[in-house]
C-alpha cells in the first residue's frame, strides 16, 4: 500500500512536469476559435472567500446576461487565489500562459491584485479589478483598471456629507492593519481638514486591532472630546459593536461608516442603536442610477432567490467589471491585449449598474456618484445620491 | 568488489541526475522549455524548499517545536522590500505617511539586501531565543507563534518604515530563475554540511535526549540558539526571495497561518529528512497547481458534474493529506535520507515479494 501510494505520488509529480510543459503549444489556436476566454481570479477559499464568492456570482450573472461578444461566445475561466499572494501570482500566470485569456477580472482584496499587477503588466493583458480599493493596484500600471470608486473619493463624499450636516469636529476610528479601513480613514481626515479649513477639526484618531470586541476605552476617550461626527470605516462584524457600545456610553454624535456597513448583520446585531447611522455605498437597489441598474436589480433579485436579503455591492461591481471588459473588446474589434487596453482607456460615459463610468489617467473608475444611506425603522433607507466633481 | 563498483555507479548516477537537473532548469530559464507558469511554480517551490529546510533544521533535527517561521520570513522580505525599491518610486508608495527620511535615501543592491535580511532575522532570533529557548515543546511553540505575531504587528504599525497595512510594491524582478534555484542549492548544501558536522550531531543528540546530550558535554543552550539563529537566517533569505518573486509585501501575508504551510511540508516530507523536505516542497507546490483541474467545471457524457467547481481543489488536497498522514506516520521518508540504496532496496523488496508469492503458488 505504502509503496503504491508513494509511487503514485511521484508519478503525479512527473506527470505535472510534462503536462505543464507540453500544453504550451495548444493555446494559440483558441484565439482563433469561436470562444473568447476571460479569466477571473478571485479568492474562493481562505480569508476573503466569502466576498470573493459574492463578486464571482455577479460576474457569472453578467456572463449569463451577455454571453457573447464579436459574435463569439465568452467563456469565463475561474481560478481560485486562496487569498494568498503566492497563489495569486501563479493563478494569474496560469490564466495568461495556459488558458490564453484575453482579459482578466479580479480580485476581491487589494493585496493579491497588487501581487498580480506586475505579471499582468509584463504580459500586456488588460485586467479589471472590481472592488479592490487600494490606490497601489492601478498605480504605475496602465494595464490594470478598476470598476469601483476609490477610497479618496469615498472619504471626500463622507467628509462633504458631515459638513452639510453642520459638523465642525470629527473623530476617526480605524482598524489597525486593514488597508481598506486605514486608507479610507486617512482620506476622510484629509478631506475634512481641507473642507473645514481647520487643522484641529479632527479631535481624535484611534486604531483598534483585528478581532477586538471591546471599544469602550476608545469610545470613552472620544466621548470626552465630544465630536460632532464619528467616522469608523470597519468591517460589518465590527461596526455593530462600535455602534452599540457608543450609544451605551451615551454618545450622541452622528456615526458614519463606509460601504462595508451596508450589510443586514449590522442592523441585526446593533438593533435599535443602528437607527440614524450613515454610510456611503456604490449603488442603491431601490433607486437605480441607470437603465442597466434597473435591469440588473430586477434580474439579480430573481437569481439570488432570497439567498441574500440585499444585493451585495461587490456583486454589482463584478457585474460592471465584466460589462466594461466586454464593451472594450466589442469596441476594440479584436482580442489583442493592447487593443483592448486602449479601448478600455477610451471608455466614455459607460452606463454601468453603479453609475456612469469613465477612467482616469491611472485607470481608476472616475465615478461621479455615491449613494448615501441611513438606517430607519430597521431598514437601510436611501438619503441622497451625491455627485462630487 | 561488487559493492565498490556499485558505489562508483551511484556516484555517477548522482552526477548525471545533477547535470540533468541543471540542464532542465537552464532550459526553462532560457525559455527553450515550458512557459512563465511553469517557471513561476518551480521558483515558488524552490523558495518554499529553502524555508522548509531551514524549519526542518530547527524542528526536525534539533527537536525544537518552533512556529516562528513566518515572522523571520517577514523580516527578510521587508528588508529586501525597503532597500531595493527604486528611490524614485518611493514617494508614490508611501503616500499616507512619508518614508523615514534616512531610509528614503538608501538603496541597496539585491544581494546585499538579501543577506542583510537574513542576518537581521538571525540577530532577532538570537535576541528572542535567549529567553524563549528555555521553554520546551508546546510552550516553545506558543512563544514563537506569539513572536511571529509581534513581528507582524510591528510591521503594521511602523508606518514610516514599512508603509503599514498598505504594503510595499515595485520590488525589482529577478532576471533569471537561477537566483532562486542557486540560493536553494547553496542553502540546502550548507544545511546538509552543517547537519553532518559535529554541530549537527550535537543537534540530533539534543533532539533524542536533552539530558543525555548534556551529560555528553554538549552545551544545550548554545546549540539551541545556534540552530534557531541559523534556521532564522535561511528563513529570512527565503522571505527576501519571496518578496522579489511576488514584487510586493504586506503584513497580512505573514499571518501565522503561513507557518503552517511549511509545517505541513516538513511533516509530509519527514521531520529530520532533508531530501524528504525538498521532495515535499515540490510535491505540495506543484500538487496544488495540478489539483486546479478539480476547480474547473467538468462535463462527462453531457452531464455537468456538480462537484467540480471552484474550491473543490482544497477538499481533494485535504483528503490527500489525510491519507498521507494515515499511511505514512513519519512522513514520506521519516528520518532517513533518499539514497540509491533505498531506491534499489525498494525495488528489490518488491521483486522479492513477488517471487515469494510466486513460490507459494
Amino acid at each position: 500500500m505504502k509503496r503504491k501510494l508513494s509511487l503514485l505520488l511521484s508519478l503525479l509529480m512527473i506527470f505535472t512536469m510534462f503536462t505543464a510543459c507540453s500544453k504550451q503549444g495548444a493555446g494559440t489556436e483558441t484565439s482563433n476559435s469561436d470562444v473568447i476566454k476571460i479569466g477571473v481570479f478571485e479568492p474562493l477559499t481562505g480569508e476573503n472567500g466569502g466576498g470573493g464568492l459574492q463578486e464571482l456570482d455577479g460576474i457569472k450573472y453578467a456572463n449569463k446576461m451577455y454571453p457573447e461578444v464579436l459574435g463569439k461566445k465568452i467563456e469565463l475561466v475561474i481560478v481560485d487565489n486562496k487569498s494568498d499572494k503566492g497563489e495569486a501570482t501563479t493563478a494569474v500566470t496560469r490564466l495568461i500562459e495556459k488558458d490564453k485569456v484575453v482579459a482578466i477580472i479580479g480580485s476581491y482584496g487589494s493585496g493579491v491584485s497588487i501581487a498580480a499587477g506586475d505579471i499582468i503588466k509584463n504580459a500586456k493583458i488588460p485586467a479589471m479589478g472590481a472592488s479592490c480599493t487600494n490606490p497601489m493596484v492601478t498605480q504605475g500600471n496602465e494595464y490594470y483598471f478598476r470598476a469601483c470608486f476609490l477610497d479618496p473619493f469615498q472619504g471626500r463624499v463622507m467628509a462633504n456629507y458631515a459638513l452639510q450636516q453642520g459638523a465642525k469636529t470629527a473623530a476617526v476610528i480605524m482598524q489597525n492593519g486593514d488597508d481598506y479601513s486605514v486608507g479610507l480613514g486617512n482620506f476622510f481626515i484629509d478631506a475634512f481638514k481641507e473642507l473645514t479649513n481647520d487643522p484641529n477639526c479632527i479631535v481624535d484618531v484611534s486604531e483598534f486591532q483585528v478581532n477586538d470586541t471591546d471599544f469602550n476605552a476608545i469610545l470613552t476617550n472620544i466621548k470626552a472630546k465630544n465630536p460632532d461626527v464619528i467616522f469608523a470605516p470597519s468591517s460589518a462584524t465590527t461596526a455593530p459593536l462600535i455602534i452599540k457600545q457608543a450609544r451605551a456610553l451615551g454618545i450622541k454624535s452622528l456615526i458614519m461608516g463606509g460601504d462595508t456597513w451596508e450589510n443586514p448583520s449590522v442592523i441585526e446585531v446593533a438593533g435599535a442603536d443602528a437607527e440614524g447611522i450613515v454610510l456611503s455605498t456604490f449603488f442603491d437597489e431601490n433607486d437605480p442610477a441607470t437603465e442597466e441598474a434597473k435591469k440588473f436589480v430586477e434580474g439579480y433579485k430573481k437569481e439570488l432567490a432570497g439567498k441574500e436579503p440585499i444585493i451585495p455591492a461587490v456583486a454589482a461591481l463584478g457585474y460592471d467589471a465584466y460589462l466594461l471588459v466586454r464593451d472594450a473588446i466589442e469596441r476594440a474589434g479584436s482580442t489583442n491585449g493592447e487593443a483592448i487596453k486602449d479601448a478600455l482607456k477610451a471608455t466614455k460615459d459607460f452606463e454601468g449598474v453603479t453609475g456612469i463610468i469613465n477612467f482616469t489617467e491611472e485607470g481608476d473608475a472616475d465615478k461621479n456618484i455615491a449613494v448615501i444611506k441611513t438606517v430607519k425603522g430597521g431598514q437601510f433607507v436611501y438619503i441622497d445620491t451625491v455627485e462630487v466633481k | 568488489m561488487i559493492d565498490q563498483r556499485k558505489k562508483h555507479n551511484f556516484k555517477l548516477y548522482n552526477i548525471i541526475i545533477f547535470i540533468v537537473f541543471v540542464a532542465f532548469i537552464t532550459a526553462l530559464d532560457l525559455k527553450f522549455l515550458g512557459d512563465d507558469y511553469v517557471r513561476r511554480v518551480l521558483s515558488l517551490a524552490a523558495i518554499y524548499t529553502i524555508v522548509s529546510v531551514s524549519m526542518n533544521l530547527v524542528n526536525g533535527f534539533t527537536g525544537l517545536f518552533s512556529l516562528g517561521q513566518a515572522g523571520f520570513m517577514a523580516v527578510g522580505a521587508y528588508t529586501v522590500a525597503i532597500f531595493t525599491v527604486p528611490l524614485e518610486k518611493r514617494a508614490a508608495i508611501f503616500y499616507v505617511v512619508d518614508q523615514n527620511p534616512v531610509l528614503a535615501q538608501i538603496h541597496l543592491p539585491f544581494v546585499v539586501a538579501l543577506i542583510l535580511g537574513g542576518l537581521l532575522s538571525a540577530l532577532i532570533a538570537i535576541l528572542i531565543g535567549i529567553p524563549v529557548l528555555r521553554l520546551r515543546s508546546d510552550y516553545l511553540a506558543i512563544a514563537t507563534l506569539g513572536f511571529s505575531e509581534i513581528i507582524r504587528i510591528i510591521l503594521t504599525n511602523a508606518k514610516s518604515i514599512t508603509n503599514g497595512a498598505l504594503g510595499i510594491k515595485g520590488i525589482p524582478e529577478m532576471p533569471t530563475m537561477w537566483v532562486f534555484f542557486g540560493v536553494m542549492i547553496l542553502s540546502v548544501t550548507l544545511i546538509v554540511l552543517l547537519i553532518n558536522s559535529s554541530y549537527g550531531r550535537a543537534f540530533k543528540a539534543i533532539r533524542e535526549d536533552e539530558i543525555a546530550a548534556e551529560a555528553m558535554g554538549i552545551n544545550l543552550f548554545k546549540h539551541k540558539v545556534m540552530s534557531f539563529a541559523i534556521g532564522a537566517f535561511f528563513a529570512g533569505i527565503g522571505g527576501g526571495l519571496l518578496a522579489s518573486l511576488l514584487g510586493t509585501v504586506d503584513p497580512k501575508q505573514f499571518y501565522f497561518t503561513m507557518t503552517y504551510n511549511f509545517l505541513l511540508i516538513i511533516v509530509l516530507g519527514g521531520m529530520g529528512s532533508i531530501s524528504g523536505t525538498v521532495i515535499a516542497s515540490f510535491i505540495v507546490t506543484i500538487g496544488l497547481e495540478v489539483l486546479r483541474f478539480f476547480d474547473e467545471p467538468l462535463t462527462l457524457l453531457g452531464f455537468n458534474i456538480p462537484l467540480f467547481r471552484a474550491g473543490f481543489r482544497m477538499v481533494i488536497f485535504s483528503a490527500l493529506l489525510m491519507i498521507l498522514v494515515l499511511f505514512f506516520r513519519n512522513g514520506l521518508l521519516g528520518q532517513k535520507e533518499l539514497s540509491w540504496d533505498m531506491i534499489t532496496s525498494w525495488f528489490n523488496k518488491k521483486t522479492l515479494r513477488r517471487k515469494e508469492k510466486g513460490g507459494a503458488l
